[in-house]
């Protein structure tokens, strides 16, 4: 792989040929090193230790979480709302640079992509494994039945399990559309039993002048039918918490907080990907500086709103001053402290200070540092809505705590390695790299010369 | 018919194009078949109006009375009192009213524009491997054998690597 | 559609200046309605299951320290929060204004039970066993409820049952007085009545009626079935 590494000949992406880009590209699904299996099996070990701990729970029962009255929901909940908010990125980022058609969008487009149908996969789990009768589960699925039995419309778990569904059809179905064109290409350089997978995945795809026609309406169709999707997807998440009685979720700003934090958590994990995957596939010279530059001034913009309504929030509540909201506010502050004190740091202060700079939104160790700590924050943010509330609500006789179980923790810290798997299996057999986009991109750009200066004209997309 | 000349840049590929409209081929039957997408008229001029969205439109309307009938239709003919909540609620009715119209909608895209594109086709048609890595195909439909000859002849002079008439997806 | 009515709205009245926090309703509901017996363990996590318990305070700084007791059980809310939340709808409002608990629809998200306001719902985080002989004191009207599902006070359920039954057989309605919870029936202060709000002449009702009344957090427009007394010149105990 080294003689792609073309930094080092200094020639540009543009002077290369088409094959020659195809090579660079997909050099990710090239058979894999001892590397690549040593890090499938090691986290496939810690997946296969999550199903146990999952496993024991349901053979014995839930008395293994750290759950209690009244802290009902805990680390799955935590772990739930986190993975949906990480979904947020892929597929809205990609949808909304593509239809304000920015151009450095290209090269993110597909890691950003799968990684929302991964996590938006990821979440989906939880609340099952959350449920005190998981082997009940379909229940909440409308379907005629000798039961008896109908899920109730009315209930914001029901409107939250409808609204995953579609996003992880949606997502799967926008990732595939936006593969379409690198599937037939790596049907065309492939062999045997891949070619055909890739081939029946193809579709028989050929790049007719007709076909791109229409999947360009198309990709601009779905960008536009999946952005509302996603912000509503966030939207009941937040339901779950904001239509309750329990102070200190009940608040109206709950959704556009949620979705904001979404997306701040979302577009971190596509920085952070992009680094790993630049690293691990030696893709420098497409996920250049200037694309984290980009990607930083946006975490800069969403860090701001984040950060402006937790603001909102909180102020509300301190001057309101209504005695159980407070107490819960006051709860979590005395209590948790310390993460309290390093989700504002990691989500604010932290962002705010360095992504305002230019030099430092170039670095890629800022930008690792910056975009790890984040989502390490918005996970904390998710802990402490759910938990100190339900540590204390109405009822002061019935105030109390929670700390997560071995169990729990274990199947948490199993979804994290579940999704690298997944993003590690995805990356070795499909295109990580949005081959046919970025090749559209070299296609255009020319150099004209006006006055004493060549300057890059390139032909925008037609939407 | 039809016979499929494959072109190592767009520049002769479009040159063979403007010569086979020339020789009297209509420019509706003759397409590019290309591994990026070029914009309508570097090589042919395509409709630019299509109806996959329409697909999309009665999918996202089928949606909204699916999941209508399903929110409201249900909880009216088998109602259940839930804390003092009207049986067919507004709000719950809505969000799962637009949630399926989003999901049908895009359901709707996504076959509406393969049922536009022709995907997957029936049978074989003409490829090469190489128009992935950057080569540029120009495919004409003929009527019959000798015109095939001609549209080959035009396209070889215009510079074809090669010209296949055989050799499918 | 057709709504379900009932001439019966089943209530409650705590009179807590008569409650001298004996817990025998807290026994008496236990022994009636097979909850499972929590040890030290289980009340030390937050997992005991009672249906009622005995909210007590210390009132007031030493030597002038009195102790207040609230009985608190389910409200049965005619505007439950508990009931909307739930996806299966194993937590619904019956005809009778009984806030039901469906044992077997239930898949345990526990989302009622955050969204409880009183916090009386109770989770099976335990498989509770009654080994023998204490299986014989299991009630054979109820269910004995798995791991994993919510249960709650259900205001004695299968005691209406049997009341509503025996009346219909006679042709009557239910008479006041004549069905009791096991917690009302207990109380040795007779702190609990129980009773058909529906009719302004039971005593229920003439006791709701007191200037004493309050209900529990009634600001939050639950609008519970359960009236507390408190008051009437003994503020001072």
């Amino acid at each position: 792989m080294s003689e792609f590494s073309g930094q080092t000949h200094g020639d540009t992406p543009a002077a290369k040929s088409a094959a020659r880009l195809n090579d660079e590209m997909l050099s990710s699904m090239a058979p894999p090193t001892w590397r690549w299996y040593a890090l499938a099996f090691v986290l496939g070990a810690v997946v296969a230790w999550g199903l146990y701990a999952f496993s024991y729970m349901v053979a014995t029962d839930m008395s293994c979480t750290g759950l209690n009255r009244p802290v009902m929901w805990g680390l799955f909940i935590v772990s739930f709302v986190f993975w949906v908010g990480l979904s947020h990125s892929g597929t809205m980022v990609s949808a909304i640079l593509r239809l304000s058609r920015a151009e450095w969008r290209r090269p993110i487009l597909r890691a950003a992509e799968a990684m929302t149908v991964f996590s938006i996969t990821v979440a989906g789990l939880f609340p099952i494994i959350h449920l005190g009768r998981n082997w009940t589960f379909y229940y909440l699925i409308p379907y005629p039945n000798q039961r008896g039995l109908w899920p109730n419309f009315r209930s914001a778990l029901l409107w939250d399990a409808v609204a995953i569904t579609t996003y992880i059809i949606g997502s799967t179905l926008f990732l595939y559309l936006g593969m379409l064109p690198d599937l037939a290409i790596a049907r065309d350089r492939s062999s045997g039993w891949r070619r055909r997978v890739y081939a029946v995945l193809a579709m028989g795809w050929r790049g007719s002048a007709h076909e791109w026609s229409v999947y360009r309406k198309a990709s601009t169709l779905m960008a536009a039918l999946i952005i509302p999707v996603a912000v509503s997807v966030h939207s009941i998440v937040a339901f779950d918490f904001a239509v309750t009685l329990v102070p200190g979720w009940h608040s109206t700003i709950f959704p556009p907080y949620f979705v904001i934090g979404a997306i701040n958590s979302g577009v971190a994990a596509v920085i952070t990907l992009m680094i790993v995957i630049r690293k691990a596939f030696r893709l420098e010279e497409y996920l250049t500086p200037q694309h984290f530059d980009n990607m930083g001034k946006l975490l800069l913009v969403i860090s701001l709103l984040w950060s402006y309504a937790y603001f909102v929030e909180v102020n509300i509540t301190w001057y309101a001053h209504e005695p159980i909201e407070w107490e819960v506010f006051s709860f979590m502050a005395n209590r948790y402290t310390p993460i309290l004190a390093l989700m504002i740091l990691a989500n604010t202060v932290l962002p705010i200070s360095t992504l305002c700079f230019k030099r430092l939104r170039r670095s890629i160790g800022v930008m690792l540092t910056v975009s790890v700590l984040i989502n390490v924050a918005m996970f904390i943010e998710r802990y402490l809505i759910i938990v100190p509330t339900l540590s204390r609500k109405n009822m002061p006789f019935m105030w109390g705590s929670y700390f997560p179980s071995w169990v729990e923790i274990s199947i948490a810290v199993a979804a994290f390695a579940g999704f690298g798997l997944l993003y590690l299996l995805f990356a070795k057999w499909f295109p990580i790299m949005a081959v046919a986009d970025v090749r559209e991109l070299k296609e255009r750009e020319a150099e004209v010369r006006l006055g004493r200066a060549k300057l890059p004209a390139d032909v925008k997309d037609e939407l | 018919m039809e016979t499929l000349g494959i072109f190592n840049d767009v520049d002769t590929a479009a040159r063979a194009v403007e010569e086979l409209i020339r020789a009297g081929f209509a420019e509706d039957r003759i397409t590019s078949l290309t591994s990026v997408p070029y914009p309508d008229g570097v090589l042919v001029k395509r409709e630019p109006r299509s109806w996959f969205r329409w697909v999309s439109l009665a999918g996202g309307i089928v949606g909204a009375a699916t999941g209508f009938l399903l929110s409201a239709g249900t909880s009216w003919v088998y109602p259940v009192q839930t804390g003092d909540k009207p049986i067919i609620s507004p709000y719950p009715t809505g969000i799962i009213t637009y949630e399926f119209a989003m999901l049908f909608a895009i359901i709707g895209a996504m076959v509406g524009m393969f049922l536009e594109m022709g995907l997957p086709p029936r049978g074989g048609r003409l490829y090469d491997p190489s128009i992935s890595d950057g080569c540029i195909g120009v495919e004409v439909s003929v009527a019959s054998r000798d015109e095939i000859g001609r549209a080959e002849e035009v396209m070889k002079r215009a510079g074809a690597l090669k010209t296949i008439s055989e050799g499918t997806v | 559609m057709k709504k379900l009515t009932s001439p019966y709205t089943w209530g409650m009245v705590i009179d807590l200046d008569r409650c001298t926090g004996c817990g025998a309703c807290v026994v008496a509901c236990q022994a009636e309605n097979n909850v499972a017996v929590c040890g030290k363990k289980e009340i030390a996590e937050g997992r005991n299951m009672h249906w009622l318990r005995i909210e007590r305070f210390w009132v007031g700084e030493y030597p002038d320290v009195r102790v207040r007791f609230l009985p608190v059980l389910c409200q049965h809310c005619k505007d439950a929060p508990c009931e909307p939340v739930c996806p299966v709808y194993a937590s619904y409002h019956n005809p009778d204004g009984l806030n039901g608990q469906v044992y077997n629809r239930c898949v345990g998200t526990r989302y009622c039970g955050n969204n409880c306001p009183y916090a009386v719902r109770v989770f099976n985080f335990y498989s509770h066993e009654w080994p023998p002989p204490l299986d014989n004191q299991l009630s054979p009207d109820i269910t004995v409820r798995s791991r994993g599902v919510m249960e709650k006070c259900t205001f004695c359920v299968q005691r209406i049952r049997r009341a509503k039954e025996e009346a219909g057989g006679e042709g009557r309605m239910i008479r006041d007085g004549e069905v009791q919870p096991a917690c009302a029936q207990t109380c040795p202060s007779e702190a609990l009545v129980f009773g058909n709000l529906a009719d302004p002449k039971s005593r229920v009702a003439r006791l709701t009626r007191s200037p004493r009344s309050f209900k529990l957090l009634e600001d939050l427009g639950t609008h519970p079935s359960v009236t507390y007394l408190k008051g009437g010149g003994r503020e001072h105990v």
